[in-house]
């Protein structure tokens, strides 16, 4: 008897423990996610153009300087070619910032930078540019070293990470004035 | 249906796991980087006091020069003429009140050698903000993580089950460890099949990078067949889809070909004028059957037998931009556990798949043809194959997908006879995926599902599910 009884004591036991645990594994679970989702706040640690790595290769396979765009108006995100969610909104928004400029006259380079080097080639860019008629001179379509694309993330605050072959990453748009100062960085929410 | 049970081991994992995940996001390295934020941010502040100091001595100095320069006169003009004449043509000295993107900084009137100082002591800063850690990641940890709760008719996974629930919380790890080093763990919070929460290391893989052409795995990762398994995870939110379809599902959700693969695998690409050429080919533990679920061995064989195999695709460009075909073939020999003395069967599978992925379509189609060889039992070879065909049409925040799916399972086939899963079934479905903001998305699907012959039955489903990344 002494022995059921203990063993029915043992069941409940169990069964409270069981919820323990399983209150205990969500509770952990919960912290986790508290700790690592609050987002951290995405601030640009340059201020200048000056200080972006300057030596990239553009869409053409040619050398591209970002020195010669000094003294001049630069709007500059960041993108990988076989993004369809949340660069298609970035390409749009810098369309439309692209003719607001045009109703304004003001002259202005835009650079893409791609983050995934490895998968994101000169050719991939200038198929990218072919496909939705992204054709402007002064758009450029940049690819560089991983380690120059990890820094100008860092720098201009663009936050991603990869993931096979996905780039996990949110909308950005930053733009510098003739200065080579950072002026305005907008989240693109799109959606 | 099946049932697994999770034994004790698995709750001391789960618990292993949960002290892991909190303590990973609540390390002295966070903690560290914030440091490094702040001393960042109070050099910075120094250096823009020192700027202004500097260039209101510049001023002082400058005025101080132009009282000196009015007493003395005419008497200091021949000099300075004399100075001037010295400098070359053209070989003016570049200030930072010549050089574009600092004007902003140094004054107009600076002297040449506060100038440089100035533009040195910037460089320094920059290049130290530049350099030192921003973030986690730079310290060499980033995680990141996908999650995922839904409800139904019916649970996507455990069809036994109805009404709300929990499917995972899948943690990314992938730190940063130098110019060639890769490495990447993904740690998995799941509801099994018996209910309970169960913790798995989905992937554990270290690489090494030779080129684009070539990185070398070694570890724990999807098995590359086909496009569906490596292009899509454990985090729900990356796919348009609910789900995955019902045969490529991972092994512990009822997948009946081997989700995982312990070994070595390489992969890479390589571009052929416009298009690209990538390639996977890979060796690694067997797998076993056991509990009537696959399972990939992770601590090795004990009878050292082997699965390869190998996957070759072509990325199309110009008009077929967007366009990826390939095929892949992989051999292995399944060990079933749950009969003594164990069976073993030889499994070959051939696949051929197409995908259409624009800013518009995402359309994949995968076949797979299975040639299974009973080594035990010597019943001869048995023929099976599985394919699934979905059509997903990017519009804005909505993402409506159609899908068809179809498993034709040999049931003499002991490979499959031996899953709990392995029935012969064929599945429609209707969804929406709506995408409530760039990191979050609703989910909706109405599913038929038809098994055709270990038991004839049917069944639909009204699904939901709520996914999100982080």
């Amino acid at each position: 008897m002494q022995t059921n009884n203990n063993r029915l004591f043992d069941r409940g036991l169990l069964r409270h423990l069981t919820f323990a645990r399983s209150a205990a594994i969500v509770a952990a679970m919960l912290l986790a996610t508290l700790a690592l989702g609050v987002p951290a706040p995405v601030c640009a640690a340059a201020t200048r153009f000056a200080e972006l790595p300057a030596a990239w290769v553009d869409d053409r396979g040619q050398p591209f300087d970002l020195r010669a765009l000094y003294g001049r108006t630069v709007v500059l995100s960041m993108a990988y070619a076989t993004c369809h969610r949340v660069c298609p909104l970035t390409i749009d928004h810098l369309r439309r910032l692209q003719s607001e400029f045009d109703q304004r006259g003001v002259q202005a380079e835009f650079l893409v930078i791609g983050y995934d080097p490895e998968a994101d080639d000169v050719a991939a860019w200038r198929q990218y540019r072919r496909t939705r008629q992204l054709l402007r001179s002064n758009w450029h379509f940049l690819v560089g070293t991983r380690a120059d694309v990890e820094r100008v993330a860092r720098q201009l605050g663009f936050e991603f990470w990869k993931m096979d072959q996905h780039v996990i990453h949110d909308g950005r748009i930053v733009r510098f004035d003739e200065r080579g100062v950072l002026v305005a960085s907008d989240a693109v929410s799109g959606l | 249906m099946r049932t697994t049970n999770y034994a004790p081991a698995m709750c001391a994992r789960a618990w292993l796991g949960a002290v892991l995940a909190t303590g990973l996001g609540l390390t002295p390295a966070a903690r560290a980087a914030e440091d490094d934020k702040a001393r960042i941010a109070e050099l910075e502040q120094k250096l823009d006091e020192s700027l202004k100091m500097i260039r209101e001595l510049s001023h002082k100095v400058d005025a101080l020069e132009a009282r000196e320069a009015q007493r003395t006169g005419a008497a200091a003009a021949p000099a300075a003429a004399a100075a001037a004449a010295a400098v070359p043509a053209g070989a003016a000295p570049v200030t930072p009140a010549t050089a574009p993107g600092s004007a902003a900084i140094a004054g107009p009137a600076a002297p040449a050698d506060t100038a440089a100082r100035v533009t040195q002591l910037e460089e320094t800063v920059s290049q130290m903000a530049a350099n030192a850690p921003q973030h986690p990641e730079d310290r060499g940890l980033a995680m990141h993580g996908f999650a995922d709760v839904g409800a139904g008719t019916h649970n996507a996974q455990f069809p036994q089950y109805q009404g709300a629930d929990i499917a995972e919380l899948d943690f990314f790890l992938t730190p940063q460890l130098g110019a060639h080093t890769r490495a990447l763990f993904e740690l998995n919070f799941e509801v099994g099949a018996n209910g309970d929460v169960g913790v798995d290391l989905e992937r554990a893989q270290i690489g090494y990078q030779f080129s684009d052409a070539l990185t070398v795995w070694l570890g724990r990762f999807h098995t590359p067949y086909g496009y569906y398994n490596t292009a899509f995870h454990h985090g729900q939110w990356i796919a348009i889809s609910l789900r995955r379809p019902r045969f490529i599902e991972f092994e512990d959700h009822g997948g009946t070909m081997p989700a995982h693969t312990v070994g070595l695998w390489l992969t890479g690409s390589q571009r052929l004028g416009d298009q690209k050429l990538t390639y996977d080919a890979w060796i690694g533990n067997s797998q076993r059957i056991t509990g009537g679920t696959l399972d990939m061995n992770n601590a090795g064989v004990p009878r050292g037998s082997v699965m390869f195999g190998g996957n070759v695709g072509l990325l199309m460009s110009g008009a077929l931009d967007g366009l990826k075909v390939g095929v892949d073939a992989f051999q292995t020999r399944i060990e079933n556990q749950d009969v003594a003395p164990p069976y073993f069967t030889q499994v070959q599978s051939y696949g051929t798949y197409a995908v259409y992925d624009t800013d518009r379509w995402e359309d994949i189609a995968e076949l797979h043809f299975f040639r299974n060889t009973d080594l035990t039992g010597h019943t001869g070879q048995h023929d099976s194959h599985a394919g699934f065909v979905q059509l997903g049409y990017r519009a804005g925040r909505f993402t409506p997908y159609a899908r068809y799916e179809k498993g034709s399972f040999d049931q003499s086939d002991p490979y499959f006879a031996a899953q709990t899963d392995g029935n012969s079934y064929d599945r429609e479905a209707l969804g929406l995926r709506f995408d409530i903001d760039l990191s979050s998305a609703l989910k909706m699907e109405l599913a038929q599902t038809r098994f055709t012959d270990r038991y004839v039955t049917s069944y639909g489903e009204a699904l939901l599910q709520y996914a999100i990344r982080f």
